[in-house]
């Protein structure tokens, strides 16, 4: 077991330090630095002069080959330190733990909504597998798989911030929150929760579609065992032989998903944080690479490969947990 | 029971070695001697496959739909244009409808004669002899058309005004471009975007999987790790920076970056299965003639694979072409000129007023990843035994 981890860990940052590396070179291949992009768009008549622009790069150290700074960047790391962002002039180990608390809570919330629907929902259609109404279900459920989420969410903007506007369905179309800062904090978080309803409902119906269907297919190979047939025939009842016998052996591929998405309930999600205007991280990620902001950048990348890494390995540790026939060797 | 060695070149088993007991057991379809009708002569794996597919009427209904898609593509300039599909002007005929799939197909003489892209009027002044088969819709999916320029018909609608009408079939955006015209020329990229990547990524992952699975030891351990590598690596993030150093990118960037991105569930896979194979007795047949590992791994290994390799890669078109349209919705996709659905989208954030630039855009990249997705559904449970058994 040991020896099994001690393995993995190195395998694993090797694969840190190889992406970071990539992700470091192409950073540092975009045209413009943080410095030009950044002068030049506010303000293009007042464009830096060369001396100046020199000294800032000595400073934030883009003076130097791209394989240098990477090596910089790396020893850095290994101190604990993630650096400070060029265009916001932070340390983005701050700026990532500001943007951790608003991402959570929407894929939080919407990972917690999924599963909660998604099993009894995986249950029901394998209960009546063949049946009108299960076939109907899974149809909308298929429906709503492929449906692009950039498309729902403009959709649901149309709908509940243009269509509905003045009527008390109204939903505000972007941002976390606009009560006053001295509002009771009763007013305070019935705002964020208003706020929370489209991006949430966007994340979860994906992941709930997804998810029935991943339960309904585990379970229907589980229907199909030899001691699900023994279950039966020593008399136990429809429900019990689903729940009981069945659905606790589908919990091992379960296991495995939520392991995986594990970057993606801190990452966060691109699309849906850049349409509804949500300060999470995927937000952050855009705006870095469009700023140029290299030690942002690196910082959400580590993160995420991190995540990555470690949601592979939870997933085969948790799958020899539930499973004593399996061993990570 | 004894089974001879398969006949016909439908099955996709090639035996190289002739009957007796070393013969393959080929599993999915059982052989008799002719005289014997004890069992159903085999129809071999691909002709059965197609026959389980077409049972699936919603499938069915999904590879029309891409057959539409391709048709439409193909037809766009006929569809919808401004430029005649076919004229007779001076003597001679001329398509200058072409130049709506390049530039340099339009006929030198109209640049000459100073068309300057608006065709009736000129066509009938400068020759009016001349005549022209026109598109079905005058349209064009770049810019507005302007008032009169169909005799009688008044200029596009701008900004908020253009709702769908008779003339404008699914509105016009901000700038006056109809959306109809846009969507038919569109059709080009949201096919190309799928076949193309996930051609590159198929090619890649197949030659990554078939190769660690088949040789093992060394080469296994460095095509995992580098499918690790890719795996772990935010595929939106590396997409956007790609994009952000190629000088000038176009669409065939944007599919050559999903493609070269894209091919590690290909890989996983098709390393599974050929070490699943390797280890099968038609291979050691194979291998007992004399067949190198090339051949082995091509012919013999890679043919048994392909079934279960193609859903992942019908699966990827869908997520190729939601890939394509989510960068295009964030402003990264194609350049101007190239309409792509999801530029069309991004439009729509401007002004969501405007629910026409998200309701026809919205509904064809829809459609087509539920048909990609269907068609890959329809594959799995037409190509894998054990689904097939629990259909029963």
């Amino acid at each position: 077991m040991a020896s099994y981890l001690v393995r993995r860990a190195v395998y694993g940052l090797l694969t840190l330090v190889v992406i970071t590396g990539f992700v470091y070179g192409l950073a540092r291949s975009m045209p413009g630095t943080p410095l030009t992009v950044q002068l030049g768009e506010t303000d293009p008549s007042r464009k830096v002069n060369p001396e100046d622009l020199e000294r800032l790069k000595r400073i934030y150290g883009l003076d130097k080959p791209w394989p240098a700074g990477f090596a910089q960047w790396i020893a850095n790391v290994a101190r604990g330190d993630l650096g400070r962002s060029i265009s916001r002039k932070q340390p983005v180990a701050t700026l990532i733990a500001e943007r951790i608390g608003p991402t959570f809570l929407i894929s939080g919330t919407a990972l917690v909504l999924a599963w909660l629907a998604a099993i009894p929902l995986g249950l029901y259609s394998s209960a009546r597998s063949g049946r009108a109404d299960e076939r109907l279900s899974s149809l909308v459920l298929y429906v709503l798989y492929s449906f692009p989420t950039f498309v729902a969410a403009l959709f649901l903007q149309i709908i509940f911030a243009v269509w509905l506007r003045g009527t008390a369905w109204e939903l505000p179309l972007f941002g976390m929150g606009d009560a006053p800062a001295d509002a009771p904090l009763a007013a305070r978080l019935a705002d964020v929760a208003r706020h929370m309803i489209l991006p949430v409902t966007c994340q979860t119906y994906v992941s709930l579609a997804y998810d029935s269907r991943f339960v309904k297919a585990n379970l229907e190979e589980a229907v199909r065992q030899d001691y699900v047939r023994t279950a039966r025939a020593k008399g136990a009842g429809p429900w019990r032989v689903l729940c009981h016998h069945a659905f606790r052996n589908t919990l091992i591929p379960l296991v495995t998903l939520l392991g995986l998405s594990l970057p993606g309930l801190i990452g966060g999600s691109v699309i849906i944080e850049q349409i509804f205007t949500w300060p999470g991280m995927g937000r952050l990620f855009f705006e870095s690479i469009r700023e140029r902001d290299y030690p942002t950048i690196m910082g959400l990348t580590l993160m995420f490969s991190l995540l990555t890494l470690l949601g592979q390995l939870l997933a085969d540790l948790l799958y020899c947990a539930v499973d004593p026939r399996v061993s990570v060797e | 029971m004894k089974r001879s060695p398969p006949p016909e070149k439908g099955d996709s088993h090639h035996v190289p070695v002739a009957g007796g007991d070393t013969a393959p057991a080929t599993g999915r379809g059982l052989q008799t001697n002719g005289d014997c009708h004890l069992f159903p002569r085999s129809t071999g794996f691909w002709a059965e496959a197609w026959r389980r597919f077409r049972r699936r009427k919603l499938a069915l209904a999904a590879v029309a739909f891409i057959g539409g898609l391709v048709l439409t593509a193909l037809l766009a300039p006929a569809i919808a244009g401004t430029k005649p599909v076919l004229c007779r002007y001076k003597g001679r005929i001329y398509a200058p409808c072409l130049g709506y799939f390049r530039r340099d197909l339009e006929p030198a003489i109209f640049t000459k004669d100073r068309f300057r892209g608006t065709y009736p009027r000129n066509l009938a002044e400068k020759d009016p002899e001349s005549w022209a088969v026109w598109p079905l819709v005058f349209q064009d999916p770049s810019r507005s058309v302007r008032a009169d320029e169909w005799p009688g018909e008044p200029a596009n609608p701008a900004r908020d005004e253009g709702r769908p009408s008779r003339r404008n079939l699914f509105g016009t955006d901000q700038a006056g471009v109809d959306v109809f015209a846009k969507m038919v020329h569109g059709t080009t990229i949201a096919l190309l975007v799928g076949f193309v990547s996930m051609g590159i990524a198929g090619s890649i992952g197949i030659v990554m999987g078939a190769l660690g699975g088949y040789c093992g030891g060394w080469v296994d351990i460095l095509t995992s790790r580098i499918t690790e590598i890719v795996m772990c690596i935010p595929t939106l993030v590396l997409i956007l920076a790609v994009i952000a150093v190629i000088e000038k990118p176009t669409i065939w960037h944007t599919m050559a970056i999903i493609g070269a991105t894209g091919w590690t569930g290909i890989a996983r896979l098709t390393r599974g299965e050929f070490l699943r194979l390797k280890g099968a007795e038609f291979v050691l047949a194979a291998r007992a003639a004399g067949a190198g590992p090339v051949r082995i791994m091509l012919r013999h290994i890679l043919p048994n694979a392909l079934a279960p390799v193609l859903v992942p890669i019908t699966f990827g078109i869908a997520s190729a072409v939601l890939l394509e349209s989510s960068l295009s919705f964030l402003g990264f996709g194609a350049p101007p000129p190239t309409a792509s659905w999801g530029s069309i989208l991004n439009d729509a954030r401007g002004n969501l007023a405007m629910w026409w630039l998200v309701v026809f855009p919205g509904a064809a990249i829809f459609l087509t990843v539920l048909a990609y997705n269907l068609i890959g559904e329809a594959l799995q449970e037409a190509t894998d035994p054990r689904l097939r058994e629990a259909r029963k």
